[in-house]
């Protein structure tokens, strides 16, 4: 479904991703870890060229992202993205973010595209809220509509960059949850997160990333209780102490 | 003596009103085109060609550099020069298109580079192109801070036409100085002059107020 092959990408000098190879089938779920700064927000930024890259190919669902070429409008309209900060549109309520891209780029009427956006929002527990504005909801409660915001476009890939860090402890669960009722509907997915849980409740393999290079990838179970690499066991050991 | 003035000026106030037509005229139609061309360079200096920004940014330099009655001179005098006959109305519509449209584009790319950057992200990534971002996420979220200033900037322009009296329309300036040729009572005249021009300009003073309070919220 994804595949980086030989992925090299520059900031200047600093050299984020490090000839990345790395293959996600069709209904996996992979978490991505790693320090900060490792290059693993930046990787799934590349899947639907949120960043370009400078070196090698990505392709996705047949399509060669590496390439200028491509026109991504299609393939970004079917995969979701879920930002760190949500970036819900803040002049719109919560039912018109959701409908706003079936409308506008699948060309749904807005009638069946508003019935769509209600089912979404039953999905991630939000019925009440359609009409509130993004303002007037808690963080996690913003980032459930974020993710309904992505499911109305009936994606085939869900990225999540770091979904849950910047949520209040006690909203992480209600966030967390959404995603794993996505996981049990065998949507492909590549999560950047920290959540150990999430990773070992549904992730199919962990990727650890430092320094812009695929260090280790692994079962979680596996990877969190027996990691093959010194700077593995290093960051399993902080996340943990925490 | 001044009552004989003063019934001069209201057997001449038709006159007045044929220059608060013609100002408002200008004022409306360099109004809308400088709206139009504003965001459009706004639009286009706030976005990711350089080559675009840089000759945008000269324009726009060039016309905050320099005083707007040279400006006017210079569209009346140049285009002759090159065959292009401008009537003095279509010369002063032309420099006040050029001149509003530069600081309108200031205000527009001020207002859109006000928009963090993850909202165009947002766009991007659910498969908006670039000018369907632009109508539905961008501009509707900068007309917040636009609107303000850009009301604020109407006032500055309208009054600005009355510069164009320089080349010979027949603006309301222009007959304040026309009428006191013929009478003398230069403060009556003017007082009116500016009267009227106070007249279309209060309206949007007291609606830029209001932008201002409502949009601070």
């Amino acid at each position: 479904m994804i595949e980086f092959k030989h992925v090299n990408k520059w900031f200047g000098k600093l050299h984020v991703l490090d000839d990345v190879n790395l293959e996600i089938d069709k209904g996996e779920v992979l978490v991505i870890c790693g320090p900060s700064g490792s290059g693993k927000s930046t990787l799934i930024r590349c899947i639907n060229r949120l960043e370009p890259i400078q070196e090698g190919e990505i392709v996705v669902d047949g399509v060669p992202v590496h390439d200028k070429a491509t026109n991504l409008t299609k393939l970004r309209a079917d995969i979701g993205f879920v930002f760190q900060q949500f970036h819900l549109y803040p002049h719109m309520t919560v039912l018109q973010n959701v409908m706003l891209a079936p409308v506008n780029v699948r060309k749904i009427p807005s009638d069946k595209a508003e019935e769509i956006a209600r089912e979404k929002l039953i999905q991630v527990g939000l019925t009440d809220k359609a009409g509130a504005y993004p303002a007037q909801l808690s963080g996690g409660q913003q980032q459930r509509v974020a993710i309904a915001r992505g499911l109305a476009m009936s994606p085939k890939i869900m990225l999540f960059d770091e979904p849950t860090s910047a949520l209040d402890p006690e909203m992480i669960g209600e966030v967390l949850d959404v995603m794993v009722n996505l996981v049990s509907e065998g949507m492909t997915m590549c999560v950047v997160t920290h959540e150990m849980g999430f990773a070992r409740k549904v992730a199919d393999r962990v990727l650890f990333m430092d320094m812009g290079k695929i260090v280790e990838t692994g079962k979680p179970d596996e990877f969190f209780d027996n990691p093959q690499t010194h700077r593995a066991a290093d960051f399993i050991s902080k996340i943990l102490t925490h | 003596m001044m009552a004989f003035y003063f019934s001069r000026l209201v057997e001449i106030f038709p006159f007045f009103l044929k220059g608060l037509w013609m100002t408002s005229q200008i004022a409306f139609i360099s109004l809308a085109t400088c709206t139009v061309l504003g965001f459009v360079l706004g639009i286009l200096r706030s976005g990711k060609n350089k080559l675009i920004r840089w000759i945008i940014g000269v324009y726009v330099s060039f016309v905050r550099g320099t005083p707007f009655v040279v400006q006017v001179f210079i569209v009346f005098f140049i285009l002759p020069e090159w065959g292009i006959q401008l009537k003095a109305f279509q010369a002063a519509l032309l420099a006040m298109a050029i001149m509003g449209s530069a600081f309108i584009c200031e205000i527009v790319a001020g207002g859109i580079n006000a928009i963090p950057k993850g909202q165009w992200e947002a766009g991007t990534a659910s498969g908006l192109s670039l000018v369907q971002q632009l109508r539905l996420v961008i501009v509707p979220q900068a007309m917040k801070v636009i609107l303000p200033p850009l009301v604020g900037q109407y006032v500055l322009l309208i009054k600005d036409t009355s510069v164009v009296s320089v080349i010979g329309v027949m603006e309301l300036t222009r007959v304040g100085w026309v009428t006191v040729v013929r009478i003398p009572e230069g403060l009556m005249v003017f007082s009116l002059v500016g009267i009227l021009y106070f007249v279309i300009s209060y309206p949007l003073i007291l609606l830029s107020n209001y932008l201002e309070r409502r949009m601070a919220v």
